[in-house]
């Protein structure tokens, strides 16, 4: 209930209150509404300028052809991009055949069955297909092949660390606001070591994990490894398609959990403790309260930051970069090199509009289902 | 009844020392804590300080000891060789501009819009909060290849480019948590205001501006970390232009002086390098910056 007015209008109104208030009132929201518009303006231009207009040409250019530095004219070509990243086929590997004597194959030591290599199963036309990877299902063995196995390994991979990071962050980031709201002696200072990680660059938070995860004793990851007795000392953490993954976990754990400590902390410091008191008063052991009084106190803060942190997972960039380069992509970096290394504009573009429709369907639910207290 | 006081003895010892046995328990929980949010930055500390046959060292040691003889020995040229670094130097640089221009225009851009969405009455106001909050959502990577198009088509050196498409990830969240500040602010105010002849800008100038001054620190603050911390349009524009590299992006491609892989000595003295100012920052306005993350992150 703001009403702006000309002090001229104010007196008239003051004057003869009955008569002119219609006229006032119109002619004032009409103000108010001209003064609105203007103020937002310069935003408006500018997000025109930096997100509808590039985001019209991405759209644009996903059904071209367009490379950078190619001689060759950019040539409409429908959906071909997404067919190409998209495409996906799932064969039955048959089992190895045995030429002399027509009988399976099967491995001596170990008794099982050998089965044929994707690459010669998987389709060639129209388009090559390569192995994503392969799986047994009710005693067969398939074989799951992509037009672009890389783009939908990254699809994977992504979807694996959003869940996986999100799963861990609640959890810890659970565990560490319950213990420092706790009064203790050095609580303050708990607190501000909490913003560290999140102060830290991503870029320089990439580049100590990458030295901590570093394949010799050098780094701090093998000198535990193998002070433990569980390797040699000389794990290629980074490069082993095994720890891979659990890596990037890890890396991306350590520096947005305090973020979620801290926003849980903010949420626990609403909750009124006369409800805790009462729960006392009736015998509740903490574990009840916990469940009953303190979860569901928390549950809004917690979906809201569980929210926040699945876009920014979704859409993680700097960590893969950085310490994976080629050997491992996340759905960005997967659109990145494909725009600056094999300069393939409409082929990169395309990637990008497959994972903003990913995130818009995600934040889309996420905001009908929050709403927004307007008035 | 000696028998009665003995047991309570007995139980009161048993209480307490339940009791102690938490406290310990608490305490390690602490110092876990702390370990697992400072290690990995203790480690970075550790390595800077350490020469190219230190670091090579197999184990790696806690703190930089000696090859030969294992005393402690701690070396500073890491640091020396960072600072004579032209290509870092030259990031804190570009990063400040970079950093410094975004929260300004922002901050002011912003504090428009906010002040129409929180107080003012307009038709289409419910929309365009709709759009406000879900371009705060808005993955940049979906329209990389599109202001890359534009800047190479239209030659925009790097730096300009930065500072405009920063806004798509700054601006939104400002006037989001702007208009939620703005909203907060007593409204008999302004009204006073008019009464005494202020015209719309005049009170928006002198008594919402300095009432909301708090908000702009925090908002801008955030603004400016995150501008700092950008690094996928970062690298995408200075591909072709090396000179214009921010921090994140000299940092990722940190180089030595002698053409070798890696020098993570500097690296890591690097990293030490632009941490500490943040890590300054941060703890100075720590309120403000939980109040600010909370605002943008809780108010739904």
């Amino acid at each position: 209930m703001c009403l702006y007015t000309e002090p001229e209008d104010l007196k008239l109104a003051v004057a003869a209150p009955e008569k002119l208030k219609p006229q006032r009132q119109s002619q004032l929201a009409k103000g108010e509404q001209k003064l609105a518009y203007w103020l937002l303006v310069p935003t408006l231009v500018v997000l025109l300028a930096i997100a509808f207009y590039p985001l019209g040409s991405v759209f644009y250019s996903s059904l071209t052809s367009e490379r950078f530095a190619s001689a060759a004219d950019a040539e409409f070509i429908g959906l071909q991009n997404y067919s190409e990243l998209l495409s996906l086929t799932i064969t039955e590997l048959p089992a190895q055949v045995d030429e002399a004597t027509g009988e399976v194959v099967v491995d001596p030591d170990t008794g099982e069955t050998q089965y044929e290599s994707p690459v010669q199963v998987l389709p060639r036309e129209p388009r090559r297909y390569s192995e994503v990877f392969t799986f047994g299902w009710f005693g067969s063995q398939y074989v799951l092949g992509a037009s672009d196995a890389d783009f939908i390994l990254s699809i994977i991979d992504t979807l694996i660390f959003t869940v996986a990071t999100i799963v861990l962050e609640a959890i810890i980031g659970l565990g560490i606001a319950l213990t420092l709201n706790v009064p203790f002696r050095g609580r303050g200072a708990m607190r501000a070591a909490m913003l560290v990680p999140w102060a830290i660059l991503t870029a320089v938070s990439s580049r100590i994990w990458e030295w901590m995860f570093i394949d010799t004793r050098a780094g701090f990851f093998n000198v535990v490894f193998q002070k433990l007795g569980l390797s040699d000392g000389q794990t290629p953490f980074l490069a082993d398609e095994s720890f891979q993954l659990p890596a990037a976990i890890i890396i991306d754990v350590w520096k947005t959990t305090p973020f979620m400590a801290l926003l849980l902390l903010a949420g626990l410091a609403l909750i009124p403790s006369e409800l805790y008191e009462a729960a006392e008063v009736d015998g509740a052991s903490k574990w009840s309260q916990f469940k009953s009084v303190t979860l569901p106190l928390l549950k809004p803060t917690l979906a809201v930051a569980l929210v926040f942190r699945t876009l920014d997972a979704l859409r993680v960039f700097d960590l893969f970069q950085i310490v994976f380069a080629q050997k491992k992509y996340s759905m960005a970096s997967f659109a990145y090199y494909e725009l600056i290394d094999s300069q393939r504009l409409g082929y990169s573009s395309a990637a990008s509009v497959v994972i903003f429709v990913m995130i818009t369907i995600f934040a889309f639910i996420y905001i009908k289902s929050l709403g927004i207290a307007s008035d | 009844m000696a028998a009665i006081e003995a047991r309570e003895v007995d139980f009161t010892k048993r209480r307490k020392r339940k009791k102690v046995w938490t406290r310990i328990g608490f305490w390690v929980l602490i110092v876990l804590i702390a370990i697992f949010l400072l290690f990995p930055f203790y480690w970075a500390i550790n390595s800077s300080l350490k020469t190219e046959p230190q670091l090579r060292m197999t184990p790696a040691t806690f703190i930089p000891r000696d090859p030969g003889t294992g005393d402690i020995s701690i070396t500073l040229q890491n640091y020396t060789a960072a600072f004579q670094n032209r290509t870092f130097i030259r990031a804190i640089l570009n990063s400040s501009i970079v950093a410094v221009s975004v929260t300004v225009i922002a901050l002011v851009i912003g504090s428009f819009a906010g002040f129409a969405l929180g107080k003012l009455r307009f038709r289409g106001k419910s929309p365009s909060l709709y759009l406000i909050l879900s371009m705060t959502m808005f993955p940049q990577v979906a329209v990389l290849t599109g202001l890359y198009a534009v800047i190479l088509n239209f030659n925009i050196p790097a730096i300009p480019s930065m500072i405009l498409s920063y806004m798509l990830f700054t601006l939104p969240f400002t006037v989001w948590v702007l208009t939620s500040f703005f909203q907060q602010l007593p409204t008999d105010l302004l009204q006073s205001a008019q009464v005494d002849g202020a015209t719309p800008f005049q009170s928006f100038r002198m008594i919402l501006l300095p009432l909301t001054a708090p908000a702009l620190v925090t908002t801008g603050l955030l603004a400016f970390i995150a501008a700092v911390n950008e690094y996928l349009f970062a690298l995408t524009f200075t591909t072709i232009e090396p000179d214009a590299r921010t921090i994140p992006v000299a940092i990722a491609l940190f180089t030595g002086q002698v053409a070798r892989q890696d020098p993570f000595g500097e690296i890591m003295a690097a990293a030490v390098l632009v941490t500490i100012p943040l890590i300054v920052l941060v703890l100075i306005f720590q309120k403000r910056i939980i109040g600010g993350l909370t605002a943008g992150a809780v108010k739904g």
